[in-house]
C-alpha cells in the first residue's frame, strides 16, 4: 500500500533516452525569486525527465503573463510558441489538427485562462484536444501590478485592502463539466504531488486540465490572501493521494482496491489515487463536481486529480485524420485529385 | 455586352424565390449562355422581401445590367414595388388568382395566369412558381427540354411523384402561355459554349482548393458563410480539414496555429468577423506565420446591413492590427477572379511569411457568374518560399537555426516544428533572431530597430512580385474611371454605353490595394484629362487611400452607399453630369426597392 514509494525513487543520471536533466532544462528565469511559477517549471523539467518525453517532440505554447514566460525556462529543446492573450488554446487546436503527431503543452495562467481566454478555454475542454493545459493559478494580474483575477476567491484582500466582492470561477469544476478528460488541482509548493500528477498527465490522451495554485510573492502573498504560501499550507486538503507507475516501470507495489482506485492510462502506465475524502470517485464526473463545490463552503482548498477518464476519444480520434500531419503532406496531396476536382466542378455546370 | 435578357423574381422569404432563379440560371449556362445572378434579400428567415436578377445573354454578362425583360412575382408586394421596371417589349407573369396588377407602361404584357385552373393549388404551395417558369420558357423561346433535366437535378433529393408532378404543371404554364401570351421580340440565344456557374464564395473556396488549402476555419457570418458551406461539403471528398470555431478570435488564431505547423490555411469572415480578427493578425505579422483571410464585405458600421453590398472595409484593412507591418490585400474584380487570385495571394503570402487579406464584397460573394472553365486552372503554381519542410537528416548551419536570421530580403527561412536541429521559439513579443523576446529585463533598442527593418524590407519584394494595375480601353479618353475590386463589370458597361453616346472613357481598376504601385498609377492618370473615382461607399475610401499615397485627386467621384451595388445607367447619367460641369460627387438613387 506505500503506493507512492515509486516517485520517490532517486532519479538516474539519465533517462530512458539516455537524456540527463540538463537537456531538459531551458533558459534562466527572470521571473520574481521565491515565485510558485518556477516550482511548477522544475517540476515540468522533472516530469519530462522522468518520462523519458524526447524533448523536440514536444510544442510548448502559451499565452501572456507571468505564467506565459514560464516556457523559456524549461524544455529548450523543444519548440515554443508564445501567442497572444488569452488565445493560446485556438492556436493549440491549429498546431494540433496541422501536426497531430506532436505533443503539445500548454501553459497558461489565472487572467490568461479565466478572464480573457475564458471563451477560447470552454471550447478547448469540449474539444478534449489531446494536450496539458496547467493554468499558474496566483489570483492576480502579476506583470499589470497586482489587480484581482476571476480565480481571486471572494473576500480574499489585495494588499492595497481592497476586497474582491466576486466568487471565483473554479475551473476544475468548469473543465470536468465541459469534458476534459483528466482534471486536477495542485499547489506549487507541493512537490510530490505535483510530479506525479504531471507524470501522469504525460501518460494521458486527452485534455488534462491541471489547475496549479502558484503564489504570486511581490503582489498576492500576504495575511488575507487566500492564495499564499501560508494560506495553502494551513488550507490545502488532499482529496487522494497520487501515486504513479510509469508504464515502462515494474509495479512492485501492491495496493488495496478498496481504499485506492487503479487508473490504467493509455500508454499502459498506471494512476494510484487512495482516497483521503469520504465519497472520493475520480471516474464520476458528478461526483467531482459536488467535492469541489462543496470545499468552496468550508474553505478549504480541494487538490488531486478530481477526475479522469481514458475512454473517451480525443479530438483528433474523432476527426478521421491521414497518418502524416497535414503540414508535412508533400505538395502532390495537398490538392485535391483531378477525379475528384472533375467531380465538384460537374455540380458547377 | 450585346443582347440580354433579363428576369426579375420576387417573392417572400420561404417563398422559394431561389428555386426558379437556379433553374433559369442552369438552364441558361447550358444553353451556352453568359449568365450573372444577383439576390437582394433580407436578414430574416420567413418573409420580408427577396428579389433575384437573373441576366443571361451570349456576350459577357458582367452585372445585373439596367432593364428587366421578365418580371415574376410571386407575391402582391413584388408586383407593387417592381411593375414599373417593365419598359416596352417586357412582360410580367404573374397568379391571378392571388395577385392584382398594377398599371404597367406602354407596350408592357401584363400575363395573369389562372393558377387554380391550371393546377391544384391546394396541394402544391410553389405551384404559382413552376406555372411561371413554364410559361417564361414558352415566352423566351427556350423549349421545355432543357428544363427536365435541370429540375430532376434541382429536386435530386425529392421523391418522383415530385419531380413528375412540377414537369406536368410546368408543362401546363408552358401551354398556356404559348396559346395565350405574346413571345419576346428576341428569343433567348444558344451557343456551343459551356460555363461553370459559381458564386464568388464557392470560387473562393475552390480557388484555396487549387492553391493547396489544407485548413480552413470559420464562423459563421454573412455574406461570407458560403465559402464554410462550400468547405464543410467538400471537405472529406477534397482532403480538407474544415472546422467551425466558436468565434473569429479563436478562427483565426486557429489558422495560425495550423500554418505555423506547416500547412496552407485560410479564413473567410466579414467586416465585424474580422474586427476580432484584427489582434489575430497582427500575431500573424509578428510571427511572421503566412495566413490567408477573406473579408466579404458588407455594409456597416456594426451589424450594419447584413445582406447588402459595399466597399467600407478598405481602411479597416488598412489599419487592422496595430503597429507596422508588411501585408498584402487584394480585391477580386469579378467571380471568376476570386478564384484566380487565391493561388496568387497564397504565394505571396507564403514568400513574405506575411497575413494576406483577399478583399471581397456581397455582390461577389453571393452573386453568381458564368465562368469559363479554361479560368479555372485547378494546378496553379505553389510556392511556399523558404520553407524547411523537412531536415532529410541534415541541421542549420552550425547547428544553430535563427527563425527571423536577418537577411537582406527581410525573409528568414521558416523551421517546421517537430524538425530536429531546428529548434525555435515563435513569439508575439518583439524577439531576437532566435526568437528570443526582447521585452523581458531590458529591451534592447537596436535589436527592436533591427527587427522592425528586417519585417519591413519584405515590402520591397512584394512590391516586386505583385503586378502594377493597367489602363483597360484607349490611352486617351474624354474620361478615365478608377474602380476597385467588384466594379470593374459595371464600369465595363458603362464605358459601352457611354461610347454609343459619344463619350470615351476607359478605365483603371484597381486589384491590388497593397502593395499600391502607386508610381504607375500616377503615370497612367497624369495623362487623362477627367478621372472621376467610382466606389460602392461614403467617403471614397479608395480616393483618400490613393490620396494618401500619390497625392492625386481626380476631377470627381461616383459613391453609393445604399446597400445596393451601381447599375451601368447610374454610372452614365453620372459621368455625364460630372463632365458637363454639373457636380464633383455623383451619388446614383438605387431605383429598386429591395
Amino acid at each position: 500500500m506505500a503506493t507512492t514509494t515509486v516517485t520517490n525513487a532517486p532519479a538516474p543520471k539519465t533517462n530512458r533516452l539516455g537524456l540527463q536533466v540538463l537537456d531538459y532544462r531551458g533558459g534562466k528565469t527572470t521571473l520574481c525569486a521565491g515565485c510558485g511559477h518556477n516550482s511548477i517549471s522544475e517540476r515540468i523539467i522533472d516530469a519530462m525527465y522522468e518520462m523519458g518525453v524526447q524533448p523536440e517532440r514536444l510544442m510548448k505554447l502559451s499565452g501572456i503573463g507571468c505564467s506565459s514566460k514560464s516556457p523559456a525556462y524549461f524544455m529548450g529543446r523543444s519548440f515554443s510558441f508564445n501567442s497572444v492573450h488569452g488565445r493560446m488554446p485556438s492556436v493549440a487546436t491549429g498546431a494540433l489538427l496541422s501536426n497531430h503527431t506532436m505533443m503539445a503543452l500548454g501553459v497558461s495562467g489565472d487572467g490568461d485562462t479565466a478572464s480573457i481566454g475564458m471563451g477560447q478555454f470552454v471550447h478547448l475542454l469540449r474539444r478534449n484536444l489531446p494536450m496539458i493545459y496547467i493554468i499558474e493559478d496566483n489570483g492576480v494580474y502579476g506583470l499589470t501590478k497586482g489587480q484581482f483575477s476571476a480565480t481571486a476567491d471572494v473576500g480574499s484582500k489585495l494588499k492595497t485592502g481592497v476586497i474582491n466582492d466576486l466568487p471565483p470561477i473554479d475551473t476544475c469544476s468548469l473543465a470536468i463539466q465541459l469534458g476534459a478528460t483528466f482534471v486536477g488541482r495542485s499547489f506549487s509548493g507541493d512537490k510530490k504531488q505535483l510530479l506525479a500528477m504531471l507524470k501522469a498527465a504525460i501518460a494521458h490522451k486527452g485534455t488534462v486540465m491541471l489547475d496549479v495554485i502558484s503564489p504570486c510573492v511581490t503582489f498576492n502573498d500576504h495575511e488575507g490572501s487566500t492564495k499564499s504560501y501560508k494560506y495553502m499550507q494551513e488550507h490545502e486538503e488532499a482529496i487522494a493521494e497520487v501515486g504513479f507507475v510509469p508504464s515502462f516501470e515494474d509495479i512492485a507495489v501492491d495496493y488495496d482496491p478498496g481504499t485506492t482506485y487503479n487508473v490504467t492510462m493509455h500508454d499502459g502506465s498506471h494512476l494510484r489515487l487512495r482516497k483521503l475524502h469520504e465519497g472520493y470517485n475520480p471516474t464520476d464526473r458528478v461526483t467531482a463536481v459536488t467535492q469541489l463545490m462543496q470545499s468552496h463552503a468550508t474553505g478549504e482548498v480541494l487538490t488531486g486529480v478530481f477526475y479522469v477518464n481514458t475512454e473517451k476519444p480525443t479530438f483528433i480520434d474523432q476527426l478521421n485524420l491521414v497518418d502524416a500531419p497535414l503540414g508535412t503532406l508533400p505538395q502532390e496531396r495537398t490538392r485535391p485529385a483531378k477525379a475528384v476536382l472533375d467531380e465538384i466542378m460537374s455540380k458547377h455546370r | 455586352m450585346g443582347q440580354t435578357f433579363t428576369i426579375g423574381i420576387g417573392g417572400a422569404a420561404g417563398q422559394g424565390v431561389a428555386t426558379p432563379g437556379d433553374i433559369f440560371a442552369k438552364i441558361f449556362s447550358r444553353r451556352g449562355l453568359h449568365v450573372n445572378a444577383y439576390n437582394a434579400y433580407q436578414s430574416i428567415i420567413r418573409g420580408g422581401h427577396t428579389f433575384l436578377t437573373v441576366r443571361t445573354g451570349s456576350g459577357k454578362v458582367t452585372n445585373m445590367g439596367d432593364r428587366m425583360d421578365l418580371l415574376i412575382p410571386l407575391n402582391q408586394d413584388t408586383m407593387n414595388r417592381h411593375l414599373d421596371l417593365l419598359t416596352a417589349g417586357g412582360a410580367c407573369l404573374y397568379n391571378a388568382d392571388a395577385i392584382k396588377p398594377g398599371t404597367a407602361a406602354d407596350g408592357v404584357q401584363l400575363c395573369p395566369l389562372p393558377a387554380s385552373k391550371l393546377a391544384d393549388i391546394s396541394r402544391n404551395k410553389v405551384a404559382q412558381n413552376t406555372l411561371a417558369i413554364g410559361a417564361a420558357l414558352s415566352m423566351a423561346g427556350i423549349g421545355f427540354q432543357s428544363f427536365e433535366s435541370v429540375l430532376r437535378e434541382q429536386f435530386k433529393n425529392k421523391e418522383d411523384a415530385v419531380i413528375a408532378e412540377n414537369i406536368k404543371l410546368a408543362w401546363a404554364g408552358y401551354d398556356y402561355a404559348t396559346q395565350n401570351f405574346k413571345p419576346f421580340a428576341n428569343p433567348v440565344p444558344m451557343t456551343d459554349n459551356r460555363y461553370a456557374l459559381l458564386s464568388g464564395n464557392a470560387a473562393m473556396a475552390m480557388g484555396g482548393a487549387a492553391a493547396g488549402v489544407k485548413f480552413y476555419c470559420a464562423y459563421p457570418m454573412s455574406p461570407a458563410t458560403g465559402v464554410l458551406h462550400w468547405m464543410a461539403s467538400h471537405a472529406r471528398q477534397a482532403g480538407i480539414m474544415v472546422r467551425q470555431a466558436e468565434d473569429e478570435i479563436a478562427v483565426i488564431n486557429m489558422a495560425i496555429g495550423a500554418a505555423n505547423a506547416g500547412v496552407r490555411s485560410m479564413c473567410a469572415t466579414s467586416g465585424g468577423g474580422f474586427a476580432l480578427m484584427s489582434e489575430g493578425l497582427g500575431l500573424s505579422a509578428m510571427m511572421e506565420t503566412p495566413v490567408v483571410v477573406i473579408d466579404c464585405q458588407r455594409a456597416g458600421p456594426s451589424t450594419g446591413v447584413p445582406t447588402k453590398t459595399e466597399q467600407g472595409d478598405l481602411w479597416q484593412m488598412l489599419g487592422a492590427a496595430f503597429g507596422d507591418y508588411p501585408r498584402v490585400i487584394a480585391a477580386p474584380l469579378d467571380i471568376a477572379d476570386c478564384f484566380t487570385l487565391m493561388p496568387e495571394i497564397f504565394n505571396v503570402s507564403d514568400r513574405f511569411q506575411i497575413p494576406a487579406i483577399v478583399l471581397c464584397d456581397l455582390l461577389l460573394s453571393e452573386g453568381r457568374l458564368s465562368v469559363d472553365p479554361k479560368v479555372l486552372d485547378f494546378n496553379p503554381t505553389i510556392d511556399r518560399g523558404e520553407l524547411i519542410a523537412q531536415t532529410n537528416g541534415t541541421s542549420a548551419e552550425d547547428g544553430g537555426y535563427k527563425r527571423y536570421k536577418i537577411t537582406e530580403s527581410g525573409v528568414s527561412p521558416r523551421a517546421l516544428p517537430g524538425l530536429e536541429g531546428y529548434i525555435h521559439t515563435l513569439s508575439s513579443d518583439e524577439h531576437d533572431e532566435d526568437g528570443v523576446l526582447i521585452s523581458d529585463e531590458y529591451t534592447n533598442a537596436a535589436k527592436r530597430r533591427a527587427m522592425m527593418e528586417k519585417r519591413m524590407r519584405k515590402v520591397q519584394g512584394i512590391e516586386a512580385m505583385v503586378p502594377a494595375p493597367t489602363l483597360q480601353g484607349s490611352k486617351t479618353a474624354d474620361v478615365t474611371l478608377v474602380g476597385w475590386g467588384s466594379t470593374q463589370g459595371v464600369i465595363e458597361e458603362a464605358r459601352e454605353i457611354l461610347l454609343e453616346q459619344g463619350i470615351t472613357a476607359n478605365q483603371l481598376q484597381i486589384r491590388w490595394l497593397v502593395p499600391l504601385h502607386g508610381e504607375a498609377i500616377l503615370e497612367i492618370l497624369k495623362d487623362s484629362p477627367h478621372t472621376i473615382i467610382v466606389e460602392n461607399n461614403y467617403s471614397g475610401q479608395f480616393a483618400r487611400y490613393l490620396r494618401s499615397e500619390t497625392s492625386f485627386v481626380p476631377n470627381g467621384h461616383i459613391r453609393k452607399y445604399d446597400g445596393e451595388p451601381f447599375m451601368p445607367h447610374h454610372i452614365v447619367e453620372a459621368v455625364k453630369e460630372q463632365l458637363a460641369g454639373k457636380s464633383t460627387l455623383s451619388v446614383p438613387m438605387h431605383e429598386i426597392m429591395v
